[in-house]
Parts: structure tokens; sequence; C-alpha cells
């Protein structure tokens, strides 16, 4: 027998399409029609146009307007970076130029992101102008901005100006004595302030904020990040507030917390939440608000797709020898993204249409299993376990397969007890894997295989170039008929 | 009188533009402060501008040359325990 896909975008509303009905995980089911046409094809939002599209971004603004807890300001604004990087500072002409070199050359690159390194929308001039140059010369481009709202609403009228698709607030809480606990101040009205007060004014500028890009019809995402005794227990309740307010996606992402990267947290022993604890978060907050699994905390001035970064291409000198005809780039550009249009809307058809066939058949009866994947986009299994950097966790159940989250490589040494000296990648990588049973990727060296399947991880190199979601199905279907599914494990969790 | 603006500083463009006097302009490998322009912010705020954006602890100084952000006064991080993970970091 055989066994939905769940989770990937019905192609359209009505009929209860068997990989939506009664899953908490589709993002887009409360979406109304207008909303989820912008997003369907989203990099950011779409899990499956995530591995046709990318996104990227440009690092034009440096100062903060307020300190996070997690943030060192020697490094990127760690809302939406990875903590512990630096981009290169471009002026806004530099990533004028930038962003038509690459969108001229990666033709799947079709949103462009001002991230950092700082707050966005405390440097107005840089960024706007960035903006204002990009709808003009590149009109292709969505544009983004992500902001920690101290500024927002003294911004929106101007966003409002430009090609803007959407806008992401980084919400951590909305109750002041926790927003104490995680922003030791803000400068505000030519005064640094401080403590509960700080936090209060932050807060509040960030509801007005998101409730003037509502108002103005603009689509917000709100970003959190899960800080374990400080806030995991208070995101539910944010989920309910933004989502009353017309956020259409709230999307949780990990503490990471390094004593090497300075910051408070860091310093003082906080510890990021355990992949486990995330998930639950995200499944508790998914009841009642559209989550993001997928989102990658992609490093800000990474470019390409999924996995990969072709940064090395497109740096300031080799950009400035370019020469790029904008308007024939165009041209190109909208027939690759017709070809991919085509490819995807038809294998949505063919998940839909398997999923229906087989919802007739007899339901297994095991439990769920989480499963890793290597992939570098386009929807199958086509990196190798050693290539890596990163690995797509899906969970398959008597339910169908769907997608649970990134997780990072190296991403979960978090310089605790647990973590010895002189970790190997090799020993991060099977960490960060943890509570998944199979890893399926195009192939696996010895060593590897060895240690994973020490740790309990089946490695499987046979299903090289096939669609994820089919490939994950056989291996469960395998798993259960050898019988190995029977037992309850407890390390997996009946999510689904 | 001036403030002054040393090493520690990384660049991040955020006191250029709330500075009343404008004092303060990009230069390698740090910001600076002119001394002949900075008036401390006499007349038009009553705390430093820059020192009050500034996010990172002894980048600026005042005229006496102390550090108007002591150690542990932006991030909360104590002193000693900011030493402390140092050492931890550099034993290994
Ligand atoms: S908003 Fe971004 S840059 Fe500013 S302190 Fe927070 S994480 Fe750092
Ligand atoms: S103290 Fe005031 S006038 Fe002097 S550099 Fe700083 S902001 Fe400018
Ligand atoms: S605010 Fe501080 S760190 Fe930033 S440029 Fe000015 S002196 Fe340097």
């Amino acid at each position: 027998m055989e066994l939905p896909v769940l989770n990937d975008a019905p192609a359209s509303k009505g009929g209860c399409a068997a990989s939506s009905c009664g899953t908490t995980d589709n993002q887009m089911d409360s979406l109304p029609d207008s909303i989820r046409e912008k997003v369907q094809n989203h990099p950011c939002y779409s899990e499956d146009a995530h591995h046709y599209f990318a996104r990227m971004h440009v690092a034009v603004a440096p100062a903060c307007n307020i300190q996070c807890h997690y943030c060192n300001r020697k490094y990127d604004c760690a809302n939406e970076s990875r903590p512990g990087v630096v981009s290169e500072l471009l002026t806004p002409d530099q990533a004028v130029k930038k962003t038509m070199a690459v969108a001229a050359n990666i033709p799947q690159m079709t949103v462009l992101g001002i991230a950092g390194p700082g707050d966005p929308l405390a440097n107005p001039e840089r960024t706007f102008e960035t903006f204002r140059r990009l709808s003009e010369e590149a009109p292709d481009i969505k544009l983004c901005v992500s902001t920690n709202g101290l500024a927002l609403p003294d911004s929106v009228e101007e966003l409002s100006k430009h090609n803007i698709d959407h806008v992401t607030i980084t919400i951590n809480c909305v109750d002041p004595e926790i927003g104490a606990k995680i922003y030791p101040w803000i400068f505000w009205k030519n005064k640094r302030i401080k403590g509960v007060k700080a936090a209060k004014i932050l807060i509040e500028r960030q509801q007005l904020g998101l409730e003037m890009l509502i108002a103005k019809g603009i689509l917000v995402k709100v970003n959190s990040v899960m800080i374990p005794g400080v806030n995991d227990q208070h995101l539910a309740e944010v989920s309910r507030v933004v989502k009353a307010k017309g956020a259409f996606l709230h999307n949780v992402m990990p503490l990471i917390a390094e004593a090497e990267h300075g910051t408070f947290y860091g310093v003082m022993g906080q510890r990021g939440p355990t992949p486990d604890e995330l998930q639950d978060l995200q499944d508790s907050c998914s009841g009642d608000m559209n989550m993001m699994r997928h989102c990658r905390q992609c490093r800000a001035d990474a470019v390409g797709m999924l996995g990969e970064d072709r940064g090395d291409e497109f740096t300031l000198d080799k950009i400035e020898d370019m020469e790029i005809d904008y308007q024939a780039a165009m041209e190109k550009r909208k027939v690759i993204h017709q070809a991919i249009q085509a490819e995807m809307d038809g294998k949505r058809l063919e998940k839909a249409e398997k999923a229906q066939l087989l919802k007739q058949e007899p339901k297994l009866t095991t439990r769920p299993v989480l499963m890793a994947v290597a992939t570098s986009g386009q929807g199958v299994i086509n990196m190798h376990f050693g290539h890596a950097k990163e690995f797509l966790i899906y969970e398959a159940s008597p339910d169908g397969v769907r997608f649970i989250s990134h997780r990072k490589a190296d991403q979960y040494c978090g310089g605790d007890s647990t973590c010895g000296d002189g970790e190997s990648t090799l020993q991060l990588t099977i960490r960060a894997l943890t509570g998944c049973e199979a890893v399926l990727c195009s192939k696996v060296g010895y060593e590897p295989w060895e240690q994973l399947e020490a740790a309990g991880i089946a490695p499987n190199g046979e299903h090289a170039m096939e669609p994820i979601e089919e490939a994950v199905l056989a291996v469960y279907k395998e798993m259960a008929a050898a019988g190995k599914l029977d037992d309850a494990k407890d390390s997996v969790r009946a999510s689904a | 009188m001036a403030v002054k603006i040393i090493e520690s500083c990384v660049n991040c463009f955020a006191c250029e533009p709330v500075c009343p006097s404008n004092a303060i302009y990009e230069a390698k490998p740090h910001f600076l402060v002119d001394s002949k322009k900075c008036t401390e912010c006499e007349g038009d705020f009553p705390v430093f501008q820059c020192a009050s954006i500034c996010p990172i602890e002894g980048a600026i100084l005042d005229s006496l040359g102390l550090a108007i952000n002591p150690p542990g006064s932006l991030t909360g991080i104590p002193p000693e325990k900011m030493a402390e993970a140092m050492a931890e970091l550099q034993s290994h």
C-alpha cells in the first residue's frame, strides 16, 4: 500500500485535498486566496517552492537601535542570520549591482532581502535607497525586509511605496517582564532606555507596526527566537496575538548561544532548545498559527539554492567587472520561471492524485519515524552525506510524509556538558540527527556508515535522485514490513 | 572638550547620524570624532548621543579618557563572568 504525502500546497482551494485535511502542519490552509497566491511560489514560505527558488540577502544596514541578549554587535543581526557571522557591508549602489548580477546568473533567485547586519529600518536611507532602485531597475525581484520593530511605525509609509513582498518582524514576547530578560536596552527618543520600560516601548512599537502593515495590505511574517526558560512557555501566546492581528506566518527559531560568540546568553550559559523541544513548540503553536518549518536561519549574505552558497562568485571586485544587461536577463528569467512553475505544478498535481488514490487503501498502524534527507534542491535526494551542510527532517507515519524542519549539520554543538572537546564534524553531524532513525542521501562513506549505524540511524544511499517524499515513504514501508516499527520508541513522539 | 572613539569600535554607523554636531565620520580602521566639532551635545541633548546608541562597551571615551559605557553596562554580562568565559575559551 502507499501513503499520501502531506504538507504541500494544494493546487487550488475547494475540496479537501487528502494532503491537507485534518493535518496541523499545512501552512496555507487558513490563508485567503490572495495571500495563498503570493505565498505559493515563495522560497521562504512554500515548502516545495524552496527546493526550486532561492532568495538572497544584501548587507547594507549596519546600525541597530536595540540590543538583544543573543546578539553580539561585532557580528550580523542574529535575528536573521546565524550568530558569529560577519557579512561584507555594501553601499546601496553595490547592493543593487550585486543583486542584479546574481539575478542574471542564478535565475532561480526571486527574492531579495535586507536583513542586516544591523536593523534595516534603523538605517532608513541605505535600506530605502536600495529598495527604491531595485523596484525601478529590477521589477521582477520581490523585496523583503526584516526588523526588530522599533522603527517600524515610522517606515510603513515608505515601505508601501516599493515592491515589498513581505516584512518580517522579530517578536520574542508580548510581555515586558519577559522582554526585559531578552532586551537589555533600546535607543529611543535620544536616550538609552533599559529594563522593563525599554521592553514595553519595543513591544508597543512592534505591535503598532504590525497593525499598520496589515492595514496597508502588506504581508507580515513574525519570527520568534525560542529561549528555554525565558520565553518558551510564552510563545504560544505570541502566536495567538500576532495571528489575531493578521500576521500570516509565525516562524519559531532556536536560540543559538555559544560562549565564543560573546553574547549575553552565550557567556551566561543560557542553552538553546534541543531539536525535540523546538519541534514540540512548533507543533503546539501550529494548532493556532501557520508555522514555517523550513526556515533555515540562512546566513545573511548567502547566495544560491538550498544548501549551497555561491557568494564567492559575486564578491565586490567580481561584480565590479560584470556587465549586466538586465532587460535581456529579465526575459530569460521569465522563461525559466515559467518552466519551473510548470514543473512544480505538475509535481503538485501528481502528489495530489497519488494522495487521492491512496486514501482508500488500508492504513498502517505503525508508529511515526523521523528521517533526515540530504538534498541540494529540486525535491530529490541528490547530496552526499559528507557534503551536506544541513539536512531536511521528514516525519513518516501512517498519515503520510510531512516536512518537519531543517537541521544544520553543526548547529547543535551547544557548548554544554554533552559537548566534549574536539568533537569531530562527523560526531557533531550525527548528534544533529538525534531522533532520526534513517538518513537518506546519494552516497555515504564507509566511516560515517559505521558510526551512523552505531548511533541507531540507518544510512541509506539506495534512493539517489528519487523524489524525497516517495523515498521516505518507501523506506518507512520497508521498516514497517521488517517489523521495526511495532515497538514504541521513546525518542519518537507521535506528533502528527 | 570632546569625546573620542577608539579601536574597539565595530564600525556600525549607529553614532554617525545621531550626532547633532556632525562631528563623527567614517574612517579606517574605525569611526572617528572630529574634536573641533564635537560639542559633547551641549545645548542639544543632556546625554552624549553617540554614546547612547553605541552598542560596544568602551568604544567611546569622555574627555577624561574614561569609557562612557564601562564593561558590563550594556550587555549586562558581569566583567568577571566575561573574563572567566574568555579564559575558558583560551585554554581550549
Ligand atoms: S535587532 Fe538584530 S542587530 Fe539588533 S541587537 Fe537584535 S539581533 Fe542584534
Ligand atoms: S558627544 Fe555629541 S557632539 Fe560629540 S560626537 Fe558624540 S554625539 Fe557628536
Ligand atoms: S556606534 Fe560605536 S561601534 Fe558603532 S560606529 Fe559608532 S563608535 Fe563605532
